[in-house]
This record gives C-alpha cells, structure tokens and sequence, in this order.
C-alpha cells in the first residue's frame, strides 16, 4: 500500500510540474483526488478491510489524499503567481487636485496653535460701525487713522472694517471676563495696489483677559506661536510702538528667517521683521467691553495673515492672492 | 526724520562716554524705530583753507579766473576758478591735486588753455551744504593750509528715524528731545539751553487770537537792527545734514530752532506787519502761498491776518508778501501753538504738507513758545551783537497748559511688569525722562512734564510703558499662562467654514478663491447689470458691495476661461444684503457650452452630497422663478432643507456667458451659510440590519416627453414591503436606469418573491403609461 501511495504521489508531481495552464492542472486535480480516482477507490475498498487494516490504512490513505490536494492546490498558486501581467501597470497619470487659498491654509494651522493654547476662534462683519471700528478702540474722531484716505467708509454711515480689533469689543461683550479669544478675518484700507500693497487683505486678532496677565504672556503666545507655524526656533524681540487700543503698545519682530538675523535684504539689514502689533489692553477698550480695568488685564495682538502667508510661501507678489487664478493656486493644495 | 549727532552731543554733559554709531540700536529698542544710519564727511579728503593771492580774469573765458592760491606751501599755485565770488584776500576750501571728491581723484589740468592745480569749492561740491552761488567764503581767522574738517562739523553720524514711530511723541520731533532719550538711555545729563532773557520794558506787540480752541498760544518778538543776514557755515553744514535748505540767516535760525526744539517758528519782516489776528478764513476765499500756489481756503482753514490781510495759513505755510527779503533788517518773530486736529485737516484739505504742519499735528507743547523766541534771540545776536530787542516779549496764552500729576500704585506696576522694580530704578528712569516723582509707601506720584503731557501721557498705564522701556523690553522673558481647565466659549462658523472649504477641494477637485467685497463695475457694464447696493464712498469704479457673490465671481470665471475651458471654483465669503453682513458658500461649475447638463447634474449632486455628509440633511429641489436678469430663468432651483430654502442653483445667461468666454456655461451655487451654521446636524441613529441578505433589482425605464420629476411620483406610489431603497443609477439618452434594494427582515428572498415583485413593478410602470425594458 505504501509503495501504491508513494508511487501515485511520484506521478502526481511529475504531472503537476508538466501542466502550465490551469485547466489541465483541474483535470490532474480530478483524476488523482476526484471521484473516480485511485485515492477514491482505495477509501471505499477500506470497507471491505479488517478492523486492523482499517485503522492502519484509513488514516494513511486519507493523509495521502490531504496531501495531494494540498500538492495542486500550491501548484495552481504557483501557476498564479507566475502568470503574465494583461494590462499596462506602467501607465502614471498626473493627479488633478483640488486647492485651499493660502490663506485658509495658514489660517487654519494658526487657529489650531491658538486652539491648543486654549483660544476660542470667533469671526466678526467685514461691514462694521465706526463705533466697533473707532470708537470703542479708543480711536477718537480726531485720529489720522480715521481720515478718509485709510478707510472705505461706505454711504450708509458704516465703514469696511480697516482691522479685525472690532473682535476685541464684540467678544468683551458676548462672553465677558476671562476671556481668551482669535479672530482671523478679512479687513480693508484704502491703498493703491501694487506688488506689496492690497486694500483687501487678512489679519488675525488674539486677545486675553485675565486677572494678573502680563506682557509675557504675550511673548509666550507669539514666540511659540510661530515657532509652531515654521517649524523652526524664533527669536521675538519687543518695542515700543503706538497703538490706541493698547497701553503699553510693543511691535513685535521675529527673528529674520531668511539670513538667520545676520541680516540681508528682506529684514533691511537688521536682522529682525517686523510682525506683530500687540501690547496690554487700554482701560478705555476694556471698559468699552464691560471689563473693569481695575480688576482685570489683558493682552491683545493683530498680524497680517496675508503677510504670514507670503512669508510662509515665499509670494512675491500679494495681488495674485486676490486674482483667483487657478494656475498659481493649484499648487497650494490642500495642507 | 534726519537727526544729527553733533548737535545730540552738544545738549548732553561728557557725550564721548556714548557709542555714538551703536546707540541706535538701543535707541530702535527703547524709544522709536532707526531706519539707517549714515556716517558723514568722508565723502572728501585733502580739502584745506586756501587764500586766494592773486586774481586775474581768465583770457579765454568770460567768467574764470586764474587765481594764486596760498595753502601752507611754500608758493602759492594756479587754480582756475569759475566762480563770481573769487577775490583777493577771500578765505576759502581748497582741494590739492590728489585730493578726492566722492571718489574721484583730483588732477592737474588745463582749463581752457591754462593749467588748474586742485580746485576752490562750493559747499555743493563738498557735498556740506546746497550753496552753490559761489566758492565757500571761510571767516578770516581761519589759518591758510589747516584741514577744513578742523573748522567745520563735516564728521558727523546722521541718523533717519521712521516718523511714523514718532507719530504719538511730540516731543521728539527735535534734537533737543531725541538727547533726552539718549541721556535717559545711557544715564547721561541733559545740559539747559543757552537763552536770552527778554527785559519787559518796551511796548507789547498786537495780537490777538479770535478762536482759543484753534490757536492755544502766540508768542511775539519785534527784533531790530540785524545787519548781518549770512548764516554761519557750521549751521549751514547742519541744517543740510538734516535736510533742511540754507536760506538766509533769519530763515535758517526760524528752521533751526524747528530741527532743535520741534517748534516751528516764523519770521515776517516787520516792516509790513501792522497787527496780528489769529482767525478763520472765510469760505471761498483764496491765498497765495510762499511757495507761489493759490490756495482755495475755507471757513475752518485757520489763518493768520494782517491789518485785514491774510498772512499765513496757521501752522502750515506762509505767504510771498511777509518773506525776509535781503533788505530786512527788522523782524517780528513768530512762535505759536495751534490745535492739532485743525492743523492736520487743513493740511490735508490743502495737499500741502510741511515740515510745521507735520509737527503742528502732532499736538507739539504749548509751554515751548516763550523758550523757542528766547533762544532764537540768543542765537541771532551771536552775529549780530548789535541787534535791538524792539518789543516786549507779548504772549497770548489764553488757557495755560498746567502740568498734572498721575498715581501710579506699585502693585498695578508689579503686574504690569511681571516682577517688582526697586523706589530708585523707577524715579531715576522718570526723572531722566523729565517727571518728577515722589515716593510712598504704596505708590508714586508722578509729574507729568507739559511735552509729554499734550498727546502721550494721559493714564498710569502711559507711564508704566515709559518705565517699561527704558527698563529694557529684552529683559521680558516669554511666560505661559498658568493653567486654566475652563471650557472656552464654543464658535463653530471658522470651523465650519474650514470642513466645508476642505470638502470641496479634496473630493470635488474644487479651488479654492477669494474675491473683493465690491463689484467689478466695468465687468457689471460689460454684462449689462445693473445694481444697486451700498456704495463705497469716494470711490470712482468698483464701489458698490456685492449682494449676490456668485456673480462678483464672475470676473475671476472670465479671467480663468484664458486657460481653462473647465474649472471649478468656491468661495465663502461676505455680502451685504438689506444692509446687513451675510456669509455666502458660492461654487462655480463651468464647461463647455454643450457638457452644461453635466456640470448641472453635478451642481445638484454636490450641494446634496454637502448636506448629507456635514449635516445628515436631505436636500429637495423647487423650481425658482428668476428675477434677476443675468440668471437662465427656466433652469433655477432652489435648494430647500426641511422645506426651508437655504440656496439657490442658476445658471448664467448664454448673452452673458458669452461675454465671458464664447461656447462655455456658467453655473453657480449660492448657499447661505449663516444658515448653514445654525443648521444642527440631525443625529445618526445605528440601524439594526437585517441578518438575511439583500438583493438588487435594476430596470430600465422609457420616458417620451417626460422628466425624471414625473417618474419618481410613479415610482413613490408603487409599494412592497420588500423595498428598502431605490435609487436613478444612470440616464442614457430617455432611457432610465432604476436599482431597487430588495430585503425582508424574516427570510432570505427567493426566486419567486423577486418574480411576483418584478411581475407587480412592470405593471405599475404600464399601468402609469410608461415604458419598460423588460
């Protein structure tokens, strides 16, 4: 019996390794473990066999005809694996993408940064009285920025909001103090347009109210802020500035990116760009909000997000970002 | 604005302890932004006082002359000189062979036939000052051959600061300022000005101020007796280092005191002035400025009158018929203070900025007037000891500008500053900067001196910002905010905003653009579209908002039909609509004119696909009569969500379509977002699934001359019990393919269930009068 099985198994193999196409390998697989094979035979004669015999050729005979199986069904994988390839898998075709503007973009990674240190991101009207705009800024009638030639004031008494500082009141007054807000948002000056200059552009305001809060805090936002957003160690540095929403007003600069601050073209040689204008909330813009000036401080800061944007991506000219020309979009995609 | 070290030195006790190149990158740290800083007098070497000898005219010319010059050497040596002030015995700047001029090097050579060893110098050629009427005239104690660099303040550092980083420090608008930053900076002492007292003893000048809202003080001085009007070179020197232009002597000192003290002054000859009259003009009367231009005035234009005559625009420019002329001897010195705001507008109004206007408008101190006259005096009778004080000195000062005094508590400082300065730090940074201070136990109370008190220093917080700065803003250290576990308030539109924008660009291929808020008026025109909404003042073109942002997109559509034939594009973004603000979703679809069902199967698929996804909202459509003119009126719908629209679909006009590009269609989807955002999204409920298998069933139907909207009320009152959905798989020419999703919560379906489902569908479809394939 042994001698039968092993021959049958020579045989098998030596029929498998012949066969190249499946079919014949099907037929192989039903002459040597179909029905009407020797295996098949030899299990039904087992019947006729003694309780021994039984017990010592059922199990032979039935491993042998695992094993055939197993024997085809490796060589129809084989056969599988080496088959020819029917369709051209070199063909590449280029990706068609869809794309965010940039400045959706970078506004996004900032308000995630933001979000993380716990600020809530609100969004105020492009169309705003010259109370939000001015007034409640601590922006008198008298102030050069109030003159016609920096702001769009429109025929029904409001203005195109010049900043998005109106947040700052609009916030004070929904939620209160403490307050921790961002608000990116489209504003609008009077400006010719050239490579450098839009009158219609993004910034983004962040305030926080407090009990106790300092100017380094601010720095704290601002430094990791953007170190966040180009993945590198930024220096910021403080001065004075002027704003009348803020006293102590501070310029923030960061450290100039593209000389590492040795100083080149684009920092005009100093080594630093100017980025930020921030400083302590004025008593006058926290009392306007409802805050009382003794009890709470506050910080607040504004950046163009267009600016960032160009920075970021190296766009030199700041029109394009208004065209909406797919050919320079495109390549923005999507993060 | 041009700062120049020389004179910062000469204000400020042992100056030479100060790194006068480096300073001001502290300066930029402490108190306002550098811009460049330039280093002086190297622009020429081997320049010495010469004499000139001998002076004959030139044989071949009819304006040289052939000079022998004495310059230390031995012998004296042959220039030619073209200039009309050559003389025997003048003093002058005398360049050697050898010698350099902006680089370039001085030669012997012939001029016109005779030779010309070096060269006598204007002021202009040494590029010291304008003057270029003649050769430089040096005084006569000047000795003959000694570098001209050991007379005259050549060597200087000067300094541009941005004026914008001035606009809210009055007080810096002269030297005299700037070193006292310095000297609170570097811990230097101011030195006082030299001044000269005025006796009270003659008659007082007439002034008189009409409106003491727009003039706050007018300071007069009658001076004469001035014989000397030539101003002295180192002033020249200065005064072309700061920008300034020489003029002549009584000029100049008005400009001088201007670039020193920031308070500009005017000086008319006193021959034609009869009284002087501080007022507004009338409306619609003309002036002539200096400057030779006819001005058109107004009523809130303050001027200053003469006997009834106009004879200066207050604060901003004078006028031809009161100028120093080279006979005036006399002078009726000006030295006022005006209303800032007035001062800015009427500049403005003007297009006439100056130099006093400039400094006017940033609310200069009204207690600097008397200081500036008393200096001016001193200064002119340096070379004219023999000037005579004609006046009293008459001060017009309605309403004196009192110093106050501001608490600043010592806890408010500490949290302000993030740490606690000690008693002596603080008073010594605000003593330097001119307040005055006293020390108590919990607070200070503090001085605030006039100069800092117009604009600037109103509030303790102002005076926190000064010890801040000169404590040195690099000494802050970034701090985190301590932790706070409390739930920010919650804002979904930015972020909302974001998944829809992110939606559109990854899945649809769609980019992603911004527009203006105001329509493209020449495009509106082009598309003959009228439209009436807020406009933007003072504007001549593209000046009325948007209220439909689809079509404001259409200037971006027309721009990208030059490369593209099809494109899709959105926005989310702001219009004005019944005078409010309101945020639109806007999608542009657009293809060529005959794939238009395509774009506008999609518009509908996308808009349903948005809801779906974001909102688990079923959109329906409705039918939209147009109005507008610009919109195809049969093919709107609108887009409702539980029967309330929220949107619209259109398509634009073939007539304007074509103006944008020729055989394209537009369409556009305008969805209001504001709704959007208050649309809660409506729970996802787990739905139990059948455990027996489903199957699908697909049937072609036949519609002659019927739409999809008729089909789907055949197909909505066929009813099984095995239908779980049915769907429009695809529509080949009127041919339209419908999938049912057959199931049963009991049994897996067998054969003849899906026969007698099929039998009953084929029926119904019959029976309604359309046609199957069966």
């Amino acid at each position: 019996m042994e001698e039968k099985l092993s021959k049958l198994k020579e045989e098998l193999q030596k029929k498998l390794e012949e066969a190249t196409k499946e079919a014949d390998i099907l037929n192989i697989k039903s002459e040597y473990v179909g029905k009407k094979s020797e295996i098949s035979s030899l299990l039904s004669s087992l019947k006729d066999m003694s309780i021994e015999d039984k017990k010592k050729y059922g199990t032979m005979i039935n491993n042998t005809k695992k094993e055939f199986e197993e024997l085809v069904t490796r060589r129809l994988e084989t056969l599988e694996n080496s088959g020819e390839i029917t369709f051209d898998d070199t063909l590449d075709y280029e990706v068609e993408n869809g794309s965010l503007h940039p400045v959706t973009i970078i506004g996004k990674e900032i308000t995630d940064i933001l979000k993380r240190m716990g600020f809530t991101v609100v969004t105020g009207p492009e169309m705003e009285s010259e109370y939000y705009n001015f007034e409640a800024l601590n922006v008198p009638k008298d102030h050069p920025a109030r003159d016609m030639q920096d702001t769009y004031f429109l025929d029904n008494g409001m203005v195109l909001r010049t900043q998005t500082s109106d947040n700052q009141i609009h916030a004070m007054e929904n939620f209160g103090a403490p307050l921790r807000i961002c608000a990116p948002g489209r504003v609008f000056r009077n400006e010719d347009l050239d490579a450098n200059h839009e009158n219609t552009f993004f910034q983004i305001e962040g305030m926080v109210i407090d009990k106790g809060v300092t100017i380094e805090n601010l720095l704290y936002v601002m430094q990791n802020l953007l170190k966040e957003v180009f993945h590198e160690e930024v220096k910021v540095r403080l001065r004075p500035g002027f704003f009348p929403f803020t006293e102590p007003s501070y310029e923030m600069d960061m450290s100039c990116l593209i000389c590492g601050g040795k100083g080149c073209p684009t920092c005009k040689n100093s080594g630093w760009i100017e980025m930020v204008g921030s400083g302590m909330v004025h008593p006058s813009v926290l009392r306007a909000g409802g805050i009382d000036p003794e009890e709470y401080t506050g910080f607040a800061f504004g950046f163009g997000l267009t600016r960032l944007a160009m920075m970021k991506y190296k766009i030199n000219d700041i029109r394009v970002l208004n065209s909406g020309n797919i050919r320079y979009l495109k390549e923005f995609d999507l993060k | 604005m041009l700062i120049s070290c020389n004179k910062l030195k000469s204000h400020i006790k042992n100056p030479e302890d100060i790194d006068w190149l480096n300073i001001w990158d502290t300066f930029t740290l402490r108190t306002a932004e550098v811009e460049k800083v330039t280093i002086m007098g190297d622009k020429f070497d081997n320049v010495v006082v010469g004499e000139i000898k001998e002076c004959v005219a030139h044989p071949n010319s009819d304006h040289m002359h052939i000079l022998q010059v004495d310059y230390g050497a031995n012998e004296p040596i042959q220039v030619v000189c073209g200039a009309n002030n050559v003389r025997v015995g003048l003093k002058t700047a005398y360049i050697k062979v050898g010698g350099h001029i902006d680089g370039e090097e001085i030669k012997a050579r012939p001029l016109r036939g005779v030779l010309s060893n070096g060269m006598c110098c204007s002021g202009r050629e040494l590029g010291i000052s304008d003057d270029h009427d003649g050769i430089i005239e040096a005084p006569d104690d000047w000795v003959v051959g000694r570098d001209l660099k050991d007379y005259l303040p050549v060597r200087d550092i000067v300094v541009e600061i941005d004026n914008k980083s001035l606009t809210n420090r009055p007080d810096l608008w002269g030297h005299y300022g700037i070193a006292r930053e310095i000297c609170a900076i570097t811990d230097h002492e101011l030195l006082p000005l030299d001044i000269l007292e005025i006796p009270n003893d003659k008659e007082d000048l007439d002034i008189v101020i009409k409106d003491d809202n727009l003039c706050y003080r007018y300071t007069g001085l009658k001076i004469e007796n001035i014989k000397n009007n030539k101003t002295p070179l180192d002033m020249q020197i200065f005064l072309f280092y700061v920008g300034m232009r020489s003029i002549s002597l009584l000029v100049d000192l008005t400009n001088y005191l201007m670039m020193e003290l920031g308070q500009p002054m005017h000086a008319f000859d006193a021959r034609v002035v009869k009284n002087i009259e501080v007022g507004t003009a009338s409306d619609g009367d003309t002036y002539t400025t200096l400057d030779g231009e006819t001005r058109k005035l107004s009523s809130d234009t303050l001027m200053i009158k003469n006997g009834d005559k106009y004879f200066g625009i207050a604060g901003v420019m004078g006028g031809l018929d009161s100028e120093i002329l080279n006979d005036t001897t006399s002078v009726f010195l000006e030295s006022a203070c005006f209303n800032a705001a007035s001062i800015r507008r009427t500049a403005t109004k003007l297009g006439l900025r100056t130099e006093a206007s400039a400094r006017y408008e940033k609310s200069l101190d009204p207690n600097m007037t008397d200081l500036a006259i008393k200096r001016l005096a001193y200064l002119l009778k340096e070379s004219n000891p023999d000037m005579i004080i004609a006046s009293n000195l008459t001060d017009v000062y309605p309403k004196r500008l009192e110093e106050e005094n501001i608490i600043l508590d010592k806890n408010t400082l500490s949290i302000y500053m993030g740490r606690t300065l000690e008693d002596e730090e603080v008073v010594r940074i605000l003593e330097k900067l001119g307040f005055k201070v006293e020390v108590e136990s919990t607070y200070y109370n503090i001085t605030v001196p006039t100069f800092r008190a117009t604009k600037d220093i109103k509030i303790k917080e102002d005076i926190i910002e000064e010890i801040a700065r000169i404590y040195g803003l690099e000494n802050f250290t970034p701090k985190p905010l301590k932790l706070d576990l409390t739930v920010t308030e919650h804002e979904t539109t930015y972020n909302e905003e974001y998944e829809v924008k992110y939606l559109l660009a990854s899945k649809y291929n769609m980019h992603e653009v911004h527009s203006y808020i105001w329509y493209d008026t020449d495009l509106l025109k082009e598309l003959n579209i009228e439209k009436n909404n807020i406009k933007v003042l003072g504007k001549e073109a593209n000046n009325i908002l948007r209220d439909d942002l689809s079509l404001s997109l259409m200037t971006i559509v027309k721009e990208n039909f030059k490369n593209y034939s099809n494109f899709k594009i959105f926005e989310i973004g702001t219009i004005i609509e019944n005078n409010e603000n309101k945020r639109v979703l806007s999608i542009i679809l657009t293809d060529t004119e005959k794939n238009m069902e395509n774009i506008y199967n999609d518009a509908k698929t996308i808009v349903k696909y948005l809801f779906k996804v974001l909102k688990n909202k079923e959109v329906t459509y409705t039918n939209n009569v147009n109005e507008s003119s610009y919109h195809n009126d049969k093919l709107g719908k609108i887009i409702n969500i539980d029967n309330t629209k929220i949107g619209e679909i259109n398509v634009l006009t073939k007539a304007c379509t074509n103006k944008l590009s020729k055989k394209k269609s537009v369409v556009m989807i305008d969805i209001d977002f504001d709704k959007y955002v208050k649309l809660s999204k409506t729970q996802v409920l787990s739905k139990e699934i059948s455990k027996y298998p489903e199957v699908e069933l697909d049937y072609t139907i036949i519609l002659e001359d019927k739409k999809y909207e008729d089909l789907e009320k055949v197909l909505k009152t066929f009813l099984s019990k095995l239908i779980r959905s049915y769907r429009l798989v695809d529509v080949y020419e009127n041919k339209y393919l419908i999938r049912y999703t057959l199931g049963s919560d009991f049994k897996t379906l067998e054969q003849k269930d899906l026969q007698t489902f099929k039998e009953r569908f084929i029926r119904h479809i019959k029976e309604n009068g359309l046609n199957i394939i069966e």
